[in-house]
C-alpha cells in the first residue's frame, strides 16, 4: 500500500446517549441538544455531581461491543471469511470490569449468577448498585480475555490487542490500525471500543473534581466547569483501498492521515502551548500530503475543562496558524458526553456522519467566547460544511494527543 | 515516514529489582500501589544506561509503551472497595486510575515526546509490547520507543517490570 494511501471506512456503528446507530447519532448531533441526565444507574450520594449521558436501556459492555462489532462489519458487507481474516483492536479500560450489568429503563435487569435476594434492584439509598457486571466473576478478568472473547463471538482474527490509554484508547487504536493496513499485516482491522457509565470511575472523576458541577459541558466557552462523563460504544472497520475496491464497496468514509505525539510535560496536565497536540495535527497532515488549509472542520477533544481547552485551542493554532481561528470547530463532548476510552471512535463517527450528512454539529453549553480560546466555535446551529476534511482531536493524561484526519470517501 | 522501516534494536535494558534492590522508591504523587513506582524506577534505569543524564537528546522522537495485563490492580480494587462502602476516594487515585499519568511522568522527566501507549496485554508482555511499539517505529511517529513493561501475580499484584528501549540503532 502507498505511504500516502488513504484507508477507507468501510463500516461503522455507534451507541451513546444520544442513541442507538449511526443515524441516531447524527440526529442527536444536529439537534445540538445534550444528553445529561441525572445518573439512575448507580448511587451518586455524597458526590459532588450527579449527572451523566447514560442509556436508559443498555447490556453489559461486552454485550454492546459484540452488537457494535456486528453491525460494523455487516454495514461493511463483510462476509464469514472476510470476518476471520480481520484484525480486532480494543479500546477500553484496562482494569477489572466494573460494569455494572445490563438495564432496561435504568433498572438493572440481568443478573447472571448473583446471589443476593434483591438482585436486579438499583438500590438509590446507599450500598451497592454492583451487579454481576459481564458474567465474568466480581472483580473481572483483565481486558485481554475480552478482546480474545470478542474476536471469536465475532468470528473475527488475529491478532487482537487491548489499548488502555486513557482517553486516547480509541484514536490510537485507529491509527494503529491504519499503520498495521499500511504496513500490509492485514487487509483489514476492526476497531472497536466501549464505556458504560459506571461507579467506579464516576467516583474518581467526582473525587478529582473534574466534573462539572454546573451539570452542563461548555467547551471553549467562557464559564465553564469541567466535564461530564457519557456511554459510548463504536466500531469500524477500516481496509485497503485495494481491498475495498476488490469487494466492490463504497467506503462511508476515509481516513487520510493520523498522527500519535507526546507533551513530554506533566503526568496529567497538558502542555499549556498545545505543542504536543499541534505535533499530532502535523503529523497528520503530513501522512495526508494536505496543508492546514484543507481542513474545513474540528471536533474538538475539548472537555469543558478550563486550562485543558485553553491548551488545546494553543496547540490548534500553533499546527493551523492564523487559520485556527477561522476553521469551524465544535466538541461534541457538549452533546453525548465524554466516553472515556471510547471517546475517539464515538467522536470519529460523529465527525464522519457531519461531513457525510453536510453539517457540522454545534458546541453546546455555550455562554460566550473566552480569551483563552480563540477559536471560531460552532454555536446556535449547525452549519453547513465547507470543505470535505475534518480533524478529530483527542488528548489524555500523560500528555498523550491523537489526531485523526478524516474525510467523505 | 517510515524512517524506522528496519527492524529495530535494543538499545538498554533494565530490570526491577536488580541484585541488591530492595523496593522501588516512592514516587511522590502516586500512593497505595507499587506500580508507579515500578514503572518510574525501571524506566529511569534503563534511559540511564543509554542516555545517562536528563533529559534524552531533544531530536529524538522517544514514544513510551507501557504494557501490563490488569494495570494498577491494587489501586483499581482500593476504589471499588471504597465506592462498594460508601466511601470517599482520595483525589490522587482519579489521576493514577489510569497507566497513562505515570507514562507521562516518565516522559516528561526525560523529555520523551512521542506518543503515549498503554497496553493491557497477555501474559506476554515482552511479545505484545514488542509488536505495538514495532508497529510505531514502522510507521514514523517515534524515533524510538521505551517499553515498560509490569510484571504481576495472578491476583495483580505487581511483582516486578522490565524496561527496553528500542531503536533503529546499533545499540552501543
Amino acid at each position: 500500500m502507498g505511504e500516502r494511501e488513504p484507508v477507507p471506512i468501510s463500516g461503522m456503528h455507534a451507541v451513546s446517549a444520544l442513541g442507538r446507530g449511526t443515524d441516531a447519532q447524527l440526529a442527536g448531533a444536529l439537534r445540538g441538544a445534550p444528553a445529561f441526565r441525572p445518573v439512575r444507574r448507580f448511587d451518586t450520594t455524597g458526590r459532588r455531581v450527579t449527572v451523566a449521558a447514560t442509556l436508559p436501556d443498555v447490556g453489559t459492555l461486552p454485550d454492546e461491543l459484540a452488537v457494535a462489532i456486528d453491525a460494523a462489519c455487516r454495514s461493511a458487507g463483510l462476509t464469514s471469511v472476510q470476518r476471520a481474516e480481520s484484525a480486532l483492536l480494543l479500546a477500553t479500560h484496562g482494569g477489572p470490569s466494573s460494569q455494572p450489568g445490563a438495564f432496561r429503563a435504568d433498572r438493572l435487569v440481568r443478573t447472571g449468577t448473583a446471589p443476593t435476594a434483591d438482585r436486579g434492584r438499583i438500590t438509590v439509598t446507599g450500598g451497592s448498585t454492583r451487579g454481576p457486571g459481564d458474567g465474568v466473576g466480581p472483580a473481572g478478568r483483565p481486558a485481554p480475555e475480552l478482546v480474545a472473547r470478542l474476536a471469536r463471538r465475532c468470528g473475527l482474527g488475529s491478532p487482537t490487542r487491548t489499548y488502555a490509554s486513557a482517553c486516547v484508547s480509541a484514536s490510537t487504536a485507529v491509527a494503529d490500525a491504519a499503520a498495521m493496513i499500511r504496513r500490509g499485516d492485514r487487509e483489514r482491522v476492526v476497531v472497536a471500543a466501549g464505556y458504560l457509565v459506571e461507579p467506579d470511575q464516576f467516583a474518581l472523576f467526582d473525587a478529582g473534581r473534574a466534573l462539572a458541577v454546573d451539570g452542563a459541558v461548555r467547551p471553549f466557552s467562557v464559564g465553564r466547569t469541567g466535564l461530564l462523563l457519557g456511554d459510548g460504544v463504536a466500531a469500524l472497520v477500516l481496509e485497503s483501498t485495494v481491498a475495498t475496491r476488490s469487494r466492490g464497496v463504497e467506503p462511508v468514509a476515509t481516513l487520510y492521515g493520523w498522527g500519535r505525539a507526546g507533551d513530554a510535560y506533566h503526568p496529567c496536565r497538558p502542555d499549556p502551548a498545545g505543542r504536543g497536540l499541534a505535533r499530532a495535527i502535523g503529523a497528520a497532515l503530513g501522512r495526508a500530503g494536505l496543508p492546514a488549509e484543507a481542513v474545513g472542520y474540528v471536533n474538538a477533544n475539548a472537555t469543558g475543562t478550563g486550562f485543558s481547552d485553553a491548551s488545546e485551542a494553543a496547540g490548534l493554532r500553533l499546527a493551523l496558524g492564523d487559520r485556527a481561528d477561522r476553521i469551524p470547530v465544535s466538541s461534541t463532548k457538549s452533546l453525548h458526553g465524554h466516553a472515556l476510552e471510547a471517546s475517539g471512535l464515538l467522536e470519529l463517527v460523529v465527525t464522519v456522519l457531519a461531513l457525510r450528512h453536510g453539517k457540522l454539529p454545534v458546541n453546546a453549553g455555550w455562554l460566550g467566547p473566552d480569551a483563552a480560546c480563540p477559536l471560531d466555535v460552532v454555536t446556535g446551529a449547525p452549519r453547513p460544511v465547507a470543505s470535505p476534511y475534518a480533524l478529530s482531536l483527542n488528548a489524555a493524561f500523560g500528555g498523550a494527543n491523537t489526531a485523526l484526519l478524516l474525510g467523505a470517501p | 515516514m517510515n524512517a524506522q522501516a528496519a527492524t529495530p534494536g535494543v538499545l538498554a535494558e533494565a530490570r526491577w529489582p536488580e541484585p541488591g534492590d530492595g523496593a522501588p522508591p516512592p514516587l511522590p504523587g502516586f500512593v497505595h500501589s507499587t506500580f508507579h513506582p515500578l514503572a518510574a524506577a525501571v524506566a529511569e534505569r534503563c534511559l540511564t544506561r543509554r542516555y545517562g543524564e536528563r533529559p534524552a537528546p531533544p531530536q529524538v522522537r522517544c514514544a513510551v509503551v507501557l504494557a501490563s495485563v490488569a494495570g494498577d490492580r491494587p489501586s483499581a480494587e482500593h476504589v471499588r472497595a471504597t465506592v462498594d462502602a460508601g466511601g470517599r476516594i482520595g483525589p490522587l487515585f482519579f489521576f493514577q486510575s489510569v497507566s497513562n499519568s505515570v507514562a507521562g511522568h516518565i516522559a516528561a522527566r526525560w523529555g520523551l515526546h512521542g506518543p503515549v501507549v498503554c497496553l493491557s496485554t497477555t501474559e506476554d508482555l515482552r511479545a505484545d509490547a514488542t509488536a505495538a511499539a514495532e508497529l510505531l517505529l514502522y510507521d514514523g511517529d517515534a524515533d524510538e520507543a521505551l517499553l515498560v513493561l509490569i510484571e504481576q501475580a495472578s491476583d495483580g499484584t505487581p511483582t516486578g517490570a522490565v524496561a527496553m528501549l528500542m531503536g533503529g540503532g546499533t545499540g552501543s
